[in-house]
């Protein structure tokens, strides 16, 4: 009955089917599942799938908006009975759009498919000055400092958003993304990490952190 | 190095199939050109006068075949009644949305279709338009690009969730726009006649690293059939299509507009640097011109040499087009390109694509 239920939780992530979710994630609190466990198992494993298809180009952007949408009515759901561990404290990402660029659906990904893998990620939107990002790593205690431009005017921001962060905590992680960057601007850049697509910037992510941090 | 052809001889010796003294050199240069004559790029954005004058001046320049053209890529937003911000601050390159005209479902219904001749930035390029007009040059106008349009109308993540969700909303809407637009080449048309206008079509959001291409052919495709068949009725001959950043997947769909349209007039592809030039000789090469289609970002972040070297590759595997090919970005040139690299792609035509 359980695997029953989480699958059922991952599937209705993948279909995006809303209504299924609602009932799989009732169910699984009926069936005294863990709601830890249902979100990791279910909903967040359903995203991973999500996340390799878009990679694969399986999936696409309308679809992933929808996968979202299901999560998140389960995860409302399974939330309020999670019995919070306060030993247990989640990798923080700082994330945001730099200066001068407004575009914000490939950060929105990103942003969604690291908190289905369990991140903690503080959303600074779009349009973010350079004191921003400096401020949010310093008052968040941040483990990584994420940003993302789609304009090659606002991706020039991107190194002296990098020197700051660093100057303010030198451990913190930096990644960029967006459509001008490459690997290369990006070691240009001096960040630690680059990935071209929301898929990818997870994993990244995890092997950075796994790595020790910067 | 001087041209044995000027820009306009040299454009209409390759429109017109026959042999350039070299390839032309279409840098795709907005908001570049502001920067280089000094002036914000929000004054060419928002003033049609100075648009123009920065294009033309940049092209006298460096000597490169562009005519000056406005159009944008949060194009449908103002159009539609919503605001856009034009780009007066540090990190701005390009007018961005402030406003979407649709926020609720409700306002699709109610959302009525623009007079062109004051909708958004139109007025502005028309003013670009006539000044072209006035020195011999094709008055030019941006149409197509649908699933853009919308998106910037609806807020792009709305319409996509909407594709899924509310695909009637979407279809209703994308139904209004192609009407608009029938508006908008009418009066292009009308103030200039079709043998001196040519139509700028193209768009981001169409990315195949945002939609399916099963959506760019159902919500999007019917309409550019109708708005290309449209403007071949109209009179029109002459298209430069710009299907931005990856649409490898939707490259068949752009072909079969071509074939519904019976491969009627000329149209110039500049597909994004992710789609290969092969791919789009093999699709167009027996009719169209391809213009492509240069790493717009490396004229930012790379040296005079590499990207000479990446305008010369372009242009070896462009000459295999038998239809012509202009060396061009695969986007807008990166406002702060130093002006070097644009200088290379001229350089680079000049000794990898000259004709003797």
């Amino acid at each position: 009955m359980k695997e029953e239920i989480l699958n059922g939780l991952a599937e209705a992530v993948v279909s995006g089917d809303t209504e299924k979710a609602e009932k799989l994630a009732k169910e699984a609190l009926a069936n005294g599942i863990d709601p830890y466990e249902a979100i990791m198992e279910g909903c967040s494993k359903g995203m991973s799938i999500v996340s390799q298809k878009y990679e694969c180009g399986d999936m696409y952007v309308p679809e992933i908006l929808c996968s979202a949408e299901a999560m998140n009515i389960a995860i409302e759901i399974l939330k309020p009975h999670i019995k919070v561990d306060p030993t247990a404290v989640p990798k923080k990402i700082i994330i945001g759009v730099t200066k001068g660029d407004v575009h914000e659906i490939g950060k929105n990904l990103v942003k969604l498919m690291m908190e289905a893998a369990g991140f903690k990620v503080v959303d600074l939107g779009r349009d973010v000055p350079t004191e921003k990002f400096v401020e949010a790593v310093k008052t968040e205690n941040a483990d990584v400092c994420a940003m993302s431009a789609l304009m090659t005017t606002s991706m020039i921001f991107m190194p002296e958003i990098i020197s700051q962060v660093k100057k303010a905590k030198p451990n913190v992680i930096t990644m960029v993304g967006g459509g001008p960057l490459s690997l290369d601007t990006a070691k240009q850049y001096g960040a630690d990490g680059y990935a071209k697509d929301a898929s990818l910037a997870v994993k990244v992510t995890k092997e950075l952190l796994s790595r020790g941090g910067a | 190095m001087r041209d044995r052809m000027s820009p306009g001889e040299r454009m209409h010796a390759l429109l017109t199939g026959q042999k350039p003294d070299r390839i032309p050199v279409i840098p795709f240069a907005f908001g570049y050109t502001a920067k280089i004559a000094g002036l914000p790029i929000g004054d060419f954005y928002s003033d049609g006068k100075k648009c123009f004058w920065c294009q033309l001046m940049a092209a006298d320049l460096h000597g490169y075949d562009a005519t000056p053209m406005y159009g944008y890529a949060s194009v449908g937003a103002w159009e539609f009644g919503g605001k856009i911000g034009f780009p007066y601050e540090v990190g701005h390159g390009a007018p961005y949305v402030i406003k979407h005209p649709i926020e609720t479902e409700e306002d699709v219904d109610k959302i009525e279709i623009p007079d062109p001749k004051t909708a958004g930035a139109n007025p502005i390029m028309m003013e670009v338009a006539k000044q072209a007009n006035a020195l011999g040059m094709p008055a030019i106008f941006q149409i197509g690009g649908f699933i853009t349009y919308c998106g910037n109308a609806m807020e792009p993540a709305r319409m996509l969730h909407w594709m899924i969700r509310k695909p009637e909303l979407v279809h209703k809407f994308i139904n209004k726009v192609e009407e608009y637009q029938k508006l908008v080449t009418d009066w292009f048309v009308d103030t200039f006649g079709a043998e001196k206008c040519m139509v700028f079509s193209g768009g981001a959001i169409e990315s195949n690293k945002v939609i399916s291409p099963k959506q760019y052919e159902t919500f999007a495709l019917p309409h550019e059939i109708n708005i290309n068949k449209y403007i071949f009725s109209k009179g029109l001959h002459v298209v430069m299509m710009h299907p931005c950043a990856d649409q490898n997947k939707n490259l068949p769909f752009y072909k079969q507009i071509r074939e519904a349209c019976g491969w009627k007039g000329k149209y110039v592809w500049n597909f994004g640097p992710e789609t290969p030039i092969e791919k789009q000789i093999e699709a167009f090469g027996a009719h169209d011109i391809i213009a492509g289609n240069v790493d717009p970002p490396s004229f930012q972040t790379r040296s005079f040499d590499e990207v000479l070297m990446l305008c010369k590759d372009n242009i070896e595997r462009g000459l295999k087009n038998p239809s012509g090919y202009i060396l061009m970005p695969g986007c807008e040139m990166p406002p702060l390109a130093p002006p070097i690299n644009v200088h290379a792609m001229m350089v680079a035509a000049r000794k990898f694509g000259s004709f003797g």
